[in-house]
């Protein structure tokens, strides 16, 4: 019984919105001071860790590893602009990450440009790249975007294979200077980790402040449903290309901060099992959560490790994984998590009733 | 000539989409699996014209328990969203799961048709490609006859016109989507082949195939068989002339570059319909 009224009070919320959005409603009802001061608690908490995580581990393999799931978790919520916000799916999100690895590599391979500066550049290049794209392809919607996305990342690998003199070609661009920025030394795996952590909480900050936003709320209402969003005066076409505009440097500074990781940047970085990572652990931590990518990049980076999966095992186990979530629990994991957490918490209010 | 290979690829995801509604990014890993079934057979000397069609019906098989397990219960009815999601993971799935059987390394499919070589109004053709170009020829006219001529075809466009509209004049709409889904594979892993001694086949071999495919659809205007038909022609003699006149390593970026172009100016595809309330 209890279960048919509160559906009955909440069918008109329910209807405009999915189960998180409706929490996020209540949280926005609350005490502003007091969530400010629960966030600061959060905030002070991740530093923490990151701190405690980056003295307690000593092992450069384990140390860099973090700092690189660290660099693809920031990727993670590059594409969870796009997939949680407005509701496409990014086939073709890894091109913005190769700008940035591309980016790094060139600037300060060829050019001789201290890090930080190369990766502000890519950065822009990024952004203006997104707009130009994003013109083009955000008419289109659902299969036929992803599909296009998708192809424009085939464009860039043939682009990168063929120009051999900018980007080495097959081969590939290796042998970097030492990377840094300021003082600090990327090659080090425990200010590698530091680095690439203290980013990715800004990040996540930055990116709860938007969704709270009137921004926020106007990506929210674009994926429900962009009809109802145009009659109430939201400019659609505008905000999807805000969106796309917006993931495209998170993506691009990712793929920057990956290549102290991976020491070289070559045409594969525009493959598509790197977006398919992404979106994975999108899907895994669940899309409708800003820290969701985080847990995801988390589970997907440390369970193959410490299972030693090979790669073909990996992409077999993991696949079926993103299956088997899409058909019973879309929201991801942490859906699971909230309807674990609501069964049993309707089963204490039945409990009281009674 | 490879034009018509690509068709064959492109009709069923175009069958695919139409009917069912969903973009199948596993469409290439059904390709593989065509590839594959063959290169089993022929290599356990089995003739390579008895091998096509019994690959065709293992696809048909693997396509329909696939479609009963996952597709069915996944995506009906749903929006593109989650079945992109799924039909991609299948395909990374069904790709890693060839890896793991076959291992990476490209395998060799022989056909009797091997070397040899036939002269047709003047032009030097191998006579596998002449092969392809007969089936598929065969294939996609009698898809298209049994689409307008019988009843269970007319069902088949009924669904795919108005799939609400169908299932009120009677008309088992799960069971023509499940019919339109294996038909679909069943193109794929016909392709796959009657490809697969030209090219030999290895595991990721459906990805370029899934990205003809793609570009042929959309260029064709997504949905619509015809449409797939003249954008399987278009990129195959666009391909042949680049390669000949401009550059060989530049060809895998003329598609999408024929694609975008298309869609600036009709975002349709060439004879693709409107598609109202989607913005």
């Amino acid at each position: 019984m209890a279960k048919s009224s509160s559906i009955g009070t909440e069918m008109a919320i329910q209807d405009f919105g999915t189960m998180m959005d409706r929490k996020r409603a209540g949280a926005m009802n609350g005490d502003r001071a007091g969530r400010a001061a629960r966030e600061a608690i959060y905030v002070a908490c991740a530093v923490a860790v990151i701190a405690a995580f980056a003295f307690a581990f000593t092992d450069p393999f384990v140390v860099t590893l973090a700092g690189y799931t660290c660099a693809f978790a920031l990727f993670a919520l590059s594409i969870n602009i796009i997939l949680g916000g407005v509701g496409e799916v990014p086939l073709g999100q890894c091109l913005f990450f190769g700008v940035g690895a591309y980016g790094a590599a060139i600037g300060m391979g060829k050019l001789g440009l201290p890090f930080e500066v190369a990766v502000l550049i890519a950065l822009m290049l990024s952004v203006v790249l997104a707009a130009i794209i994003g013109v083009i392809t955000l008419r289109l919607t659902g299969a036929y975007f992803s599909i296009v996305s998708w192809g424009l990342t085939g464009v860039a690998m043939v682009a990168a294979t063929n120009l051999e003199e900018i980007t080495g070609g097959p081969l590939g661009l290796f042998g970097f200077p030492p990377i840094e920025i300021g003082s600090l030394e990327l090659s080090d795996p425990q200010t590698y980790f530091a680095v690439t952590a203290t980013i990715l909480l800004l990040a996540i900050v930055f990116l709860v402040a938007l969704r709270r936003s009137p921004f926020g709320a106007a990506m929210d209402s674009v994926r429900q449903n962009p009809h109802l969003a145009r009659s109430v005066g939201v400019d659609v076409a505008r905000v999807r290309l805000k969106a796309f505009m917006l993931s495209a440097p998170f993506a691009a500074l990712a793929g920057a901060l990956a290549v102290p990781y991976t020491q070289i940047v070559t045409p594969e970085v525009f493959s598509v099992a790197n977006t398919v990572d992404g979106l994975l652990m999108v899907l895994l931590g669940g899309a409708q959560l800003v820290v969701g990518p985080v847990i995801g990049a988390a589970m997907f980076t440390l369970i193959p490790q410490a299972m030693n999966l090979d790669p073909n095992v990996r992409i077999l186990v993991f696949s079926s994984i993103i299956i088997l979530i899409m058909m019973f629990a879309p929201g991801g994991l942490h859906q699971l998590g909230v309807a674990l957490r609501d069964r049993l918490g309707r089963r204490t209010d039945d409990d009281r009733s009674r | 000539m490879l034009g018509a290979g690509y068709a064959v690829i492109a009709v069923g995801l175009t069958l695919i989409f139409g009917i069912v509604g969903i973009a199948n990014f596993a469409h290439g890993a059904f390709f593989a699996m065509g590839g594959y079934a063959c290169y089993l057979l022929t290599s356990r000397g089995v003739n390579y014209f008895i091998a096509v069609p019994l690959s065709v019906l293992i696809v048909v098989a693997i396509g329909a328990v696939t479609e009963w397990v996952v597709i069915r219960r996944s995506l009906y009815g749903d929006s593109h969203h989650g079945s992109l999601i799924v039909t991609f993971a299948l395909g990374q799935a069904a790709v890693a799961g060839l890896i793991l059987i076959f291992g990476p390394d490209p395998l060799p499919v022989t056909s009797p048709l091997g070397q040899s070589t036939m002269r047709f109004l003047g032009i030097f053709v191998t006579s596998q490609r002449a092969f392809i170009f007969v089936c598929s020829v065969l294939v996609l006219g009698a898809l298209g006859l049994w689409l307008r001529l019988s009843i269970k075809g007319q069902q088949v466009v009924a669904v795919a016109q108005n799939a609400r509209g169908a299932l009120y004049s009677g008309i088992d709409v799960p069971w023509i989507r499940a019919l339109a889904f294996v038909l679909g594979v069943a193109a794929a892993g016909l392709a796959g082949a009657l490809l697969a001694p030209i090219s030999t086949i290895y595991p990721t071999m459906g990805y370029s195939a899934l990205i003809v495919g793609f570009t042929v659809v959309i260029l064709g205007g997504m949905g619509s068989i015809p449409g797939a038909m003249l954008g399987a022609l278009l990129i195959g003699v666009a391909n042949a002339l680049f390669e000949t006149y401009v550059s060989v390593s530049w060809t895998p970026a003329l598609g999408w570059g024929l694609v975008i172009a298309t869609l600036l100016f009709r975002p349709q595809g060439l004879l693709g319909q409107v598609q109202q309330h989607r913005h």
